[in-house]
């Protein structure tokens, strides 16, 4: 194992975003200005911002790292990030009318089930039936961005929904109470839970005998069926824990959120595709997917905390698109990242 | 007696057809097409019909022991949509307008899939496209006569810009497939979002009508607009007609012509078209370019045909292309009816939302799930094998009624 060091794509990465903070400055009036006020705003009220809007983003990206591990490419991140999103405010809805109530903890269980049952749909359809990988994920994505406003206007009528509430914030006790970082300790659930998955899910990668089957599903099937693994069902594995994975990110969001809202690309707008740029700059290592996804998510946060105080006229759609130029810049100059040599195959056991 | 007979004789046929879906390669891909329409569209039963026991009307269709009304009848819905597409000359301009547009947009990712490329950025490419286009024609339109000759400058004008800003657009994730070997794939859904970020971002700040609050430009003026063949619909039959003769291009261009060929064999096989003396990275390029530039010029359509300027929130005509090339198995000649019947789906979603209440959105879901089913042959030569058709098994009771 490697000790984490600055790579020169990590390096190149950093560069090109700091390119495009300062060719943001200059796109708006009084950029010079812009530099002493962007100083200003990284508090700590800031992190718990860009921390809070990392959480889909990363756990797409997580996600996706364990399906492609095995060696099924999962580009239908952004629709199970749907589902979780539309499956978590549609169940705490429809509970509020049961004499269970609205239980926001059973939605959140019942919306990762939903983008669970999608997420084992595909890889049917990719492990069985053998589907093209990227046709079928493509479909899971334009399905969910179909069905969700569908089903939102046949239950409320228009593709949002009413505000259903929100996850309450969990302050940790003592750590809360620190001078300065302590209101990093006091965020909603899905926020520690982000915080619990990255290094899990760096351990069962690194350190397992799962993530070694894991590895091998998506490098080499060909010895994981010899020393005895069923390829497929470490395959299956893999793709429904992306289902999980997207379940948490896409709910996480909609109760932060306390609302879906399913116009235009929903209110996902995107995140599962940044979520897949994130683990492909952070070349499928969970940490480095997290700290891609805390860069872009931090940029919205800046973003946004500009616009309030400052007053500045910073294009959001600008800002938005920062994270796409990133990868395309990476994939191109920083060389190809290197996917498991088995994905996208289809792999048959000699029985 | 005799119904037993033509029962027989139909069984026969049946079977006949099941062996071909099983085995047959030449008219598998039309059989597997076909079938995916068929299965996208019991599941689309299924969704409406289920959801009908949610949505709240006034008359229910049915009423279900346990489960309550049910507010939406399948049959009924897709009567609707049908009549909603057909059922009168503005609805067959409307339908025929989608069409044309599908037409370039299937044509565009089609042209890639031919090359082995997988351009999902055609939405990207028709919309900077359409901006282009919008842009020029209108600074254009205040140098030429308000009449037809004025047109015929104008309008052709607008078509060649909109697919020099497509091809553009689309020629990058080609350079950047050919010589830094990153997945087109991932490179075309990324310019999507870059491309409609730009285009966004300039009209709302530069370039568009700053009088009003919706991100849009000025309306383009009369003599570059297409003239209307169907009153009530600004369907234009000369868009038809060049969309129809670009798809036999196509055919004939891949068919007949040696440049076809190694646009195709370079995409597919790289190392062999290198090989065979072909600039193998040169031909991949040219293919995503010009897919972009059919992508460009459906925006470039949009734009003078049904818009009539460029607004924030144009259709995803682009993802739909890429439903309507599945659809044909990528053949161009396919495009032209898979691109009729997407076209009826989306005007006929109109009629099915205003009249009967379910969710446009549903043509959407029949999209992703026409996508989906195409996207496993398997399933249906598994399906086929079960019932013990095909190579795959013996056939030990073949006869047995």
């Amino acid at each position: 194992m490697k000790a984490p060091s600055v790579t020169r794509r990590q390096g190149l990465l950093i560069g090109g975003i700091l390119f495009g903070l300062i060719t943001l400055g200059l796109l708006i009036d009084g950029g010079g200005q812009l530099i002493g006020d962007v100083a200003g705003v990284f508090s700590v009220s800031y992190l718990a911002s860009a921390i809070r809007l990392t959480v889909p983003i990363a756990f797409a990206a997580m996600g996706g790292i364990f399906a492609e591990k095995t060696g099924v490419i999962n580009i239908g991140l952004e629709g199970l990030l749907i589902i979780g999103a539309f499956g978590a405010v549609a169940s705490l809805y429809a509970l509020s009318a049961t004499p269970i109530g609205a239980n926001i903890w059973l939605a959140f269980v019942l919306a990762i089930v939903a983008s669970t049952i999608v997420a084992l749909l595909f890889a049917i359809v990719c492990i069985e039936f053998k589907a093209d990988q990227i046709i079928a994920g493509l479909a899971v994505w334009l399905i969910a961005l179909g069905f969700a406003p569908f089903a939102s206007i046949i239950i409320w009528r228009r593709t949002s929904s009413p505000s259903v509430g929100t996850f309450s914030t969990i302050s940790i006790p003592g750590l809360s109470a620190l001078p300065s970082i302590g209101p990093l300790f006091e965020a909603t659930p899905p926020v520690f839970l982000l915080a619990l998955a990255v290094p899990f899910s760096w351990y069962l990668l690194n350190r397992t005998t799962f993530g070694m089957w894991i590895e091998a599903s998506g490098e080499d099937p060909k010895s994981l069926d010899t020393a005895g693994v069923d390829v497929r069902k470490v395959r299956y594995a893999g793709v429904l824990l992306s289902g999980v994975y997207c379940g948490i990110g896409g709910a996480g969001l909609a109760l932060n959120t306390g609302q879906f809202v399913g116009s235009g690309d929903t209110m996902i707008d995107g995140r599962g595709w940044i979520g897949l740029t994130a683990y492909l700059i952070g070349n499928y290592n969970p940490v480095g997917a997290f700290l891609a996804s805390f860069l872009f998510a931090g940029l919205e946060a800046l973003q946004l905390q500009l616009q309030q105080i400052a007053g500045y006229d910073v294009s959001s759609t600008l800002v938005g698109i920062i994270p796409y130029v990133a990868v395309l810049i990476v994939l191109t100059f920083v060389g190809r990242t290197r996917m498991p040599s088995a994905a996208g195959e289809h792999y048959d056991s000699d029985e | 007696m005799s119904d037993d007979d033509s029962g027989e004789g139909l069984r026969a046929q049946g079977l006949a057809a099941l062996d071909r879906l099983v085995d047959a390669t030449a008219a598998e891909r039309i059989a597997i097409s076909l079938a995916s329409l068929g299965f996208a569209i019991i599941v689309g039963t299924v969704l409406v019909f289920v959801s009908g026991f949610v949505a709240e009307c006034r008359d229910p269709f049915i009423y279900l022991p346990g489960l309550g009304f049910g507010c939406y009848n399948p049959l009924e819905v897709y009567w609707t949509m049908f009549i909603g597409s057909f059922g009168s000359m503005t609805d067959i301009g409307q339908t025929l307008l989608q069409t044309t547009l599908l037409l370039f947009t299937g044509l565009s990712v089609a042209v890639a899939f031919r090359a082995g490329l997988f351009n999902i950025g055609t939405q990207g490419q028709m919309v900077l496209g359409a901006l282009a286009t919008a842009l020029v024609v209108l600074e254009l339109a205040a140098y030429v006569p308000d009449n037809a000759a004025g047109m015929l400058i104008v309008i052709p004008v607008g078509v060649v810009v909109g697919g020099i800003v497509g091809g553009f657009w689309g020629m990058i994730p080609g350079l950047m497939k050919a010589y830094a070997n990153a997945h087109e794939v991932i490179t075309t859904i990324m310019l999507n979002f870059v491309a409609i970020g730009i285009a966004f971002w300039l009209v709302q700040v530069h370039v568009g009508d700053l009088t009003t609050d919706s991100v849009q430009t000025e309306s383009v003026p009369a003599v570059a607009r297409l003239p209307a063949t169907i009153s009530g619909s600004r369907f234009s039959v000369i868009a038809l007609i060049g969309a129809l003769l670009v798809a036999v291009g196509i055919y004939l261009l891949y068919k007949r012509t040696v440049i076809g060929y190694d646009l195709r064999t370079s995409g597919i096989q790289e190392s062999a078209a290198e090989y065979g003396g072909v600039n193998a990275k040169r031909n991949i390029v040219t293919s995503m370019t010009l897919s972009g530039v059919l992508g460009g010029i459906a925006g470039a359509i949009y734009v003078m045909m049904v818009q009539y300027r460029w607004q924030a929130g144009i259709p995803p005509l682009g993802f739909d292309g890429i439903a309507v090339s599945i659809l044909a198995g990528n053949n161009p000649i396919g495009v032209i009816p898979a691109a009729l019947l997407f076209g009826s789906l989306k005007t006929g979603s109109v009629a099915v939302d205003l009249s009967l209440g379910v969710p446009g959105e549903l043509v959407e879901v029949l999209r992703g799930l026409i996508i989906l089913f195409i996207a496993m042959p398997e399933f249906f030569r598994m399906i086929g094998k079960r019932f013990g058709y095909g190579n795959g098994s013996v056939v030990t009771d073949g006869g047995e009624a």
